[in-house]
Formats: C-alpha cells, structure tokens, sequence
C-alpha cells in the first residue's frame, strides 16, 4: 500500500471534522474520496499534505508515518497536492510556476522532460507560457495547478475538487488529463463532488459523509448502490 | 474547445499584450505613479536651478539608503505581514557596529595613511555592519516571531507591530544603558580629498554611498530574480500554502527574510556612519521615511521603494531648505492624509501584495 | 447585568451597578481615595506619583477604549493629550476663561482632530489610522516646537495651576479621581449601550456586521473621536497640574507609555491600564530616583513586558483577574464583588 490512512482524527482547533477515518490507496491507483459539502474531504487532503495537523490516528506512506510532518517535507517525499484553492503565484508566469514546481527536483534534464510532458498534456499553458499566472482564466488555472504538480515527478497526487467551477468540456479535458497521469504511473486520490464522472473515472471509491466513512467498494459497484444513486446520482 | 466567456476574456488579454509600446508608456504616464514620478523630476529639476545643486546631490545620496531600508521593510510586510516599527533600530545597530569595527581601523590608518587598510578599512566596517544586522535579524525571527507563529495566529499584524515596538524599546534602551547616549561619529570614512562633480564637491564617503546602494539595489534584483533563494521568497510572498506544496520551507524563507531586510537595514546605517554618528534614537528618522516610503508607493511593494526613497529624499531636502528645520516633522502628514483620501493603496497601487511589481 | 446566580442586585449593587463599577470596582476607588491621606503615603512627592499614575491611568482607559473595541491603535496619542493640555493652557493664559471650561475646550480641539483623523483613515483596515496617528503625532509636537508664538516652543509653557503655586499635591488627588471615574463612567455607559454593541460586532465580523445594517466606518470615527475626546480632557488636566508643558510630552514615546500600560493592564478591559498604571509609575518614578546611572532601565523592563505578554500572555492582567474569578465563581463573595 503506498498510503495507508488509520483511524485518522482531524480538524481545526476545537472543531474536529474528521472522526476514526481510514482508507488506502495503492501504487498506481486511481481512487477517489466521494461526498458532499462540509463532509471533510478537503480537510482530508489537507491533513495528509501537511497543512493541517492531524488530532489522532496515523497516515503511513510507503510503510513510514508520515503525519503531522510540515507541507513542504510531505513534497518532498514524492506527494503532489493539488488544493481546491489552486495557490498559484499570480504574480509569475506560467512558465515560472512549473518551474518551482520543480523546486525539489535537482536534475534539470528531468525538469525539462516534466515540462515538456505538461505541456504536450495542456497545450493551452504551452500557448500562455509568458503570461501571469493571475490573468488566467478559471480552466487555465487549473491546468496550471496540475502542471505544477506534475513537475516535481510526484508517486502520489492528490487532487481537491478539480471539476468545481469548470464548464463540462473543461471537466472532460481535465479528467482526460488524469487518466493519461494515472495510465503513466502516478498514483492518484482524487477528491471530488461531481460523482457521475468521477465514478467513471477511478477504478475504487470511498463515500465520506459529516467526517466519517459510509460506504467503499468499487467504483462500477458503488454506481449502482441505492444510497449512492439516490443522494449522488440523482435517480 | 474554449467557452464563449473565456474566449472574449483572452481576446482582452492579447490585446493588451499587443498594445503598442507607445500606448503603454502613455497610459503609465497618466497613473498615479507616473505622475508622481514626473512632478518628482520636475521639482528637483527646479529646486537644482533655483537652489544649486547640492539639492540633487543630497537627495541622491540620502534617497538610495532610504529606498535601501524601506526595500526591507517592504519585504517584512510583503512575505512576513510584518509591520516593522523596529526597522530603524537595525540601522542604529549597523552604524554602531560599524562604529566600533571602524575605531580600530582608523587608528591604524592614521599611522599609516597610504596602506591597503585605507582603502578597504571603511569596506570591512560597512560589511561588519551589515553581517551583524543579519545576524540580528535571524536571532529577532528565531526568537520572537516564530515562537509568536507557533501560539498565537490571530491578530497577527496588531500583535506583530506591538512587539516590534518592544523590540525597538529594548534596542534602544540596551544601546544607552550599554553604550552611553553620546554621539558616536566619524569624520570621514575614506579620508582623502573631495572630487568635484558638475561643479558641487562631494566627499568620497558620500561617492560611496551612492554606489553602495546602486550596486546593492541591482544585487538585490538580480537576487530575487534570478537566484533560487530569491524565487523562494517570492513564492512565499505571493502564496505561501503554494509554496509549501512545491516543497519550499516556508521557516527557511522566514529566517533569509528577516537577515535580508535587517541587513538592508544596517548596511544603510554602517554606510551613513559619516552622516549620521550613532546614537541610541538614530533610528527615528530612517524608520520614519522608510514608513513614509512604504505608505507612499504601498505596502509590501517592494520595487517601488527605490523610486520612492528618492522621492522621500528629495521631498525632505526640498522643505528643509525652502521652509528650514524642523518642518520636515509636520509637511508629511498632509501628504499622508492626501495619500489616504484618494490613493490608500499607494501611488504604485498594487491590487495583491507581491514582491515585484513592474 | 443578570446572571444565572442572581436575578436582581440589591440595594447597593443596584447603585453602583448604575455608575458602571462593580463592588469591588468601588472599593478599589475607596481606597484609593483613602490611602493617600495615611502614612507613609502623604508624603507630597509621593501623591504626585499617584496623581500622575492616575492621569496615565485615565489616558489608558481612554486609549484602551478605541484599541481594545475597535482594533484601533492610536499610535500618535499622546499628540491628542497633549493637544488638549495645550489648548486647555493657551484658552486659560490667553482669556482667563475659567478651567473646567478650558478643559472642556481642550476636550474639543482634541476630539475634533480625533474626528478628522478618524474620517481620513478609519475606512480602511487599522494598520492605516495607526499610521495616520503616528504621523499626525510627530506633526503635532513639531508644530508645537515651531510655532513658538502660540506654544513658546521647546522653551515650554507657563500654565495656570488649579489651586495656585503653592497648593499640596493632595487638593489635586480628589479632582484626579473625579476626572477617571466621570471617564470610565462616559465609556461604560457607551460600551453598554447599544453603540457599543456595534462595536463588539464590527470587532468580531466585519461582513456579517455590515449586512446587519451596521455602517463600521460611522461607528468606528464614533469610537475613535470619543477616545480622543476623553484624551484631550486629561491632557487638559494634566496641563493645569504640572505648570508647564513642552513639546516633549507630545513625543511618540509618551504613546508608547500609555500603550505598554493598556496592553500590561490587559486590552479592551477598560480597568485593566488604570490598576497597572499605579504600580508602574511608581515603578518608573522609583527607578528614576534611586538608580539614576541607569537611564532607561524601565523602558528596557517594559520593551520586554511588553514582548512577553503579546506572545504568552496576550489578555495582559485583566486575563488573569479574569482566570482567577473564574476559578473562584463559586464562592458567593467573589460573585457578589465582580458583578
């Protein structure tokens, strides 16, 4: 298993958002973290990307324990984030934020191997290459955040929500993207409230409902679940 | 396949890309900062004429050492959402310390006026200045900021500028208690005969100020363009969860943060020695422009405080020698005021809070 | 105010209730009216130490009001003080216009820049005013340096003494005690009214308050103009106190004075600047009289007071105060004294 979740507390402070969750991914996986608003499925990628402290359980990568270790230490073992938020550096261009997205790779040759791969993936940012990252529009962005990602060579990506705010063609695009990523060999936990696709996409899913996990299985299973079918799916 | 919406927006966005040079120069000329920037030129130009030049030679030498302090204080705010009101204390701190690396080195030069140390003594004091300002800058991080990062998040920038005004109090205090309250001051820092430049003589010392803070400026943008380091402390300043999600320690980039800026700091005040002897409230003044400079061209704007420490510069020559001492205190609140009511966000308003702006 | 242990104050607690001051709040100003007139004490030189900890005290409450409420700092504050100590003595030299009503006209020149200051600056977030004060702080002692034919400059001005030159100390004690209990009663009163409520609310949200209909920037220049208001009425009793003013009392140091006592004594307590301003003064007072080859100790002391208390202890002694009645809720005595 290359992320191991175990009774994983979580939250900000005195609110607790996250109670007793596990789950796990393995290499080379596409899975995803399915549920509605507030159920803490952001909270979730936070805590394993190191932005958020966890409050109990464990989160083990590759077999180590990894929780409660600072944001860029977590990058730096080989675990991309790709947040709702995006945080892009507005003020520099797109070709500046893939190269810090490069930031912990040393080789250079490997660097512009990564670019040319985000590139050959999103020809738009390949277009907007000189332009401010702040003057994109909201697709752009997003390609831009999974560039960015891209570029340190990461095992395991995790994605925040990356169809919120797109058009459906834009959706379909970006999904199309992180098949290939996924088909590559980067593992990928990929959280999301557009079930339909994202159920059509990954190959497993865990449903997370007010921070705790109700439902896991198979993703073609879990399309015909009732409780699934009724909340998420609309029929 | 692109939406329609989309679509016009990038239609925008090329167009003003292919805005003719001449376009974009006339309609930077018509913003706030490039007024400003044209009535600047303008009034020195006149007062120079009217006054003789050594309005011009003032304001330049001055200007580049405030635009250097205020470049830190910028950063304070711009990466750290610092407000600095101890800034002036690491300028007090450079030019006591150079103060003191230079007693030694002058006594051994009067001995011996053409040796090496003559010509290099007043380097090594500058830089001894500016090293333990940097020094002092990561002690102030390590020790106080982040142990206030590490338990009290809220009221970050109230509480930040409280115990900067703490800080400031203890630098003070420790530099009367420990040094005494008297005027600490060389003549000269490079004791030869003075150059005459367009018919105004000026010392060597101040010669070397001028291109103590030029060199230091374009050091300092080559630093932050080109230099990893420097793209760190960008990132961090422009998204600083983003940073951390490309790997980037955010805790490093506190700590060369903090050494930048109080560095800067000092190195104005190690350069100025010859200017400005040392003292315990030394600081007062330059931390007063350099607030002045950042409210001026907006806070955390760190590219606009080089034009803006010449426009301090000249803005304070022009009223001390048209209205006479003393009303340098009174003249900036009026211009503050203006500022507030019709530009809060500076001349050179910037919309997000960034390291460079062009 | 009602709590789950009492449904009504009774008889005493009714009236001081009313005057804004708990029991104990009463009995803190009882003795301290009481105990300058005992020995050791009433010694001249030292209720001068306490009428001036008591004028800092005030200027605490009043600066407390806009930095504790509203988050705003009046980084130039000792500018207002000062500008109401010297209206109040010029009104006073000039028109022999008898003093509480300089006083009340130094209240309004100070309230009024207050006002100006607030409606430039209080629309945006507070690092601005605080800016705005400190500037027009470092302008208001240079025009008092240079305008010498209003203010006689650095060389200081001669002000009339409430009680004449030779009066004690003591006859000011009383006097001093009025002013700070008619100031915490006029920002109680507000705090507790409906105004104040606003206050609380621009505090906590900003957004949420405006959708309540609450404009912030009307509530805040309200705020701002009282606590300078306040300011210049003490500065004006300062004036005819100490007999002469100088321009050094506008200095921004004399701010940070008043700043370190209100967040010592505890931000947005009100009370919290007045109680500790009596123990730091003297502090000062003492220091600067018996170890005079240490200039600035204090200051140092309080630099790092000050450091302290904003990383580990940012509720100041009020904080405290307010833990250790808490701890104590139980006992009826301690219930009945604090509320």
């Amino acid at each position: 298993m290359l992320l191991e979740i175990k009774s994983l507390d979580s939250g900000y402070g005195f609110l607790q958002v996250l109670w007793d969750v596990s789950f796990f991914v393995d290499e080379g996986e596409f899975v995803a973290l399915i549920g509605p608003n507030g159920a803490g499925k952001s909270t979730t990628l936070k805590t394993i990307a190191g932005l958020v402290e966890p409050q109990g359980g464990e989160i083990l990568y590759e077999g180590n324990p990894i929780g409660g270790l600072e944001g860029h230490l977590v990058c730096r073992k080989g675990i991309a984030f790709i947040s709702e938020e995006l945080n892009l550096f507005v003020n520099m261009t797109v070709k500046e934020n893939l190269e810090m997205g490069a930031f912990t790779l040393k080789d250079p040759a490997k660097q512009a191997k990564n670019l040319e791969f985000v590139y050959e993936l999103f020809p738009r940012l390949h277009e907007r290459e000189a332009q401010f990252a702040g003057t994109l529009s909201g697709g752009e962005r997003k390609m831009m955040a999974i560039g960015r990602g891209i570029m340190s060579s990461p095992r395991l990506m995790l994605v925040d929500e990356p169809s919120l705010g797109l058009a459906p063609m834009l959706t379909n695009e970006v999904f199309k993207a992180l098949r290939t990523l996924n088909k590559r060999g980067t593992t990928i936990f990929l959280v999301e409230q557009n079930v339909g696709k994202t159920l059509k996409t990954t190959s497993r899913a865990y449903i997370l409902e007010k921070g705790k996990i109700i439902l896991q299985g198979k993703s073609a299973d879990l399309a015909d679940d009732d409780h699934v079918r009724k909340i998420y799916l609309g029929h | 396949m692109v939406n329609p919406s989309t679509e016009s927006a990038i239609d925008k966005i090329d167009q003003t890309i292919e805005d003719t040079f001449a376009q974009k120069a006339i309609r930077w000329l018509f913003s706030a900062g490039g007024m400003t920037i044209c009535l600047t030129i303008l009034v020195a130009i006149v007062a120079t004429i009217h006054k003789g030049p050594y309005i011009l030679v003032n304001t330049v030498i001055t200007g580049g050492m405030w635009a250097l302090m205020a470049i830190g204080l910028a950063l304070l705010f711009s990466v750290m959402n610092i407000a600095g009101f101890a800034h002036g204390e690491y300028f007090m701190a450079g030019s006591l310390t150079a103060y003191f690396v230079f007693l030694p080195i002058s006594n051994y030069t009067l001995e011996h006026p053409e040796s090496f140390m003559a010509y290099v003594g007043p380097m090594i004091a500058i830089l001894a200045g500016t090293l333990m300002c940097a020094f002092l800058g990561i002690l102030t991080e390590r020790l106080v900021f982040k142990q206030l990062r590490m338990r009290n998040r809220e009221g970050w920038l109230l509480n930040c500028f409280l115990i900067t005004l703490g800080i400031s109090i203890i630098f003070q205090n420790t530099h009367q208690l420990g040094f005494g309250a008297d005027f600490k001051g060389i003549l000269a820092y490079w004791d030869f005969p003075s150059v005459p430049i367009f018919g105004v003589y000026m010392s060597i010392d101040r010669i070397c100020a001028f291109f103590i803070a030029i060199l230091t400026m374009i050091g300092f943008y080559i630093f932050m363009m080109f230099s990893t380091t420097g793209k760190t402390i960008r990132a961090v300043s422009q998204d600083e969860d983003g940073a951390r999600m490309v790997g980037i320690s955010v805790d490093t980039v506190h700590v060369v943060t903090f050494a930048l800026s109080c560095g800067l700091a000092g190195l104005a005040g190690a350069s100025l020695l010859f200017m400005f002897p040392s003292y315990p409230t030394v600081g007062v003044m330059p931390l007063y422009n350099s607030w002045f400079i950042i409210i001026l061209v907006g806070f955390g704007n760190v590219a606009g405080a080089i034009p803006g420490g010449f426009m301090i510069a000249l803005f304070q020559v022009i009223t001390r020698s048209y209205m006479g001492e003393g009303w340098e205190a009174v003249i900036p609140v009026l211009l503050i005021s203006l500022i507030l009511i019709f530009k809060p966000s500076g001349i050179f308003a910037t919309k997000v809070r960034t390291v460079w702006d062009e | 105010m009602a709590n789950e242990y009492d449904v009504q104050k009774q008889g005493i607690a009714k009236y001081l209730d009313y005057l804004c001051l708990t029991p104990l709040g009463a009995i803190g100003f009882l003795i301290l009216m009481i105990v300058p007139l005992f020995p050791p004490f009433n010694q001249d030189y030292l209720i001068r130490w306490f009428i001036l900890a008591a004028i800092m005290g005030t200027g605490a409450m009043a600066f407390d009001f806009s930095s504790g409420y509203i988050a705003v700092v009046n980084f130039g504050f000792a500018a207002f003080v000062g500008l109401g100590a010297y209206t109040s003595a010029i009104v006073a030299n000039k028109w022999g216009i008898p003093l509480p009503v300089t006083m009340l006209c130094g209240a309004f020149t100070a309230g009024l820049l207050g006002f100006i200051t607030g409606a430039i600056s209080l629309r945006m977030r507070g690092m601005f005013a605080i800016c705005l004060t400190w500037f027009i702080g470092i302008g208001m002692m240079g025009l008092a340096i240079k305008l010498v034919w209003l203010t006689r400059g650095m060389l200081g001005l001669r002000t009339a003494y409430f009680f004449g030159t030779e009066a004690p100390n003591l006859y000011y004690w009383y006097p001093v005690i009025g002013v700070a209990l008619v100031t915490w009663f006029i920002l109680k009163r507000i705090a507790r009214s409906h105004i104040g409520l606003a206050f609380k609310a621009i505090g906590q949200n900003m957004d949420a308050a405006k959708t309540s209909g609450i404009n912030p920037t009307r509530y805040r220049i309200m705020n701002f103009t009282v606590s300078c208001a306040l300011a210049g009425w003490v500065g004006a009793f300062y004036a005819h106190f100490i007999g002469i003013l100088t321009p050094e009392f506008l200095h921004t140091a004399k701010t940070v004075e008043f700043l370190v006592i209100v967040y010592i004594g505890g931000r947005g307590s009100l009370w919290g600047g007045f109680a500790v301003a009596f123990p730091l003064i003297w502090f000062t007072e003492m220091l600067r009289s018996n170890f005079d080859y240490l200039p600035g100790i204090n200051l140092l002391i309080y630099g790092l007071m000050l450091i302290l208390i904003m990383i580990f202890y940012a509720g100041g002694m009020a904080q405290f105060f307010r833990y250790l009645v808490d701890k104590w809720k139980d006992n009826p005595t301690v219930r009945w004294l604090t509320t």
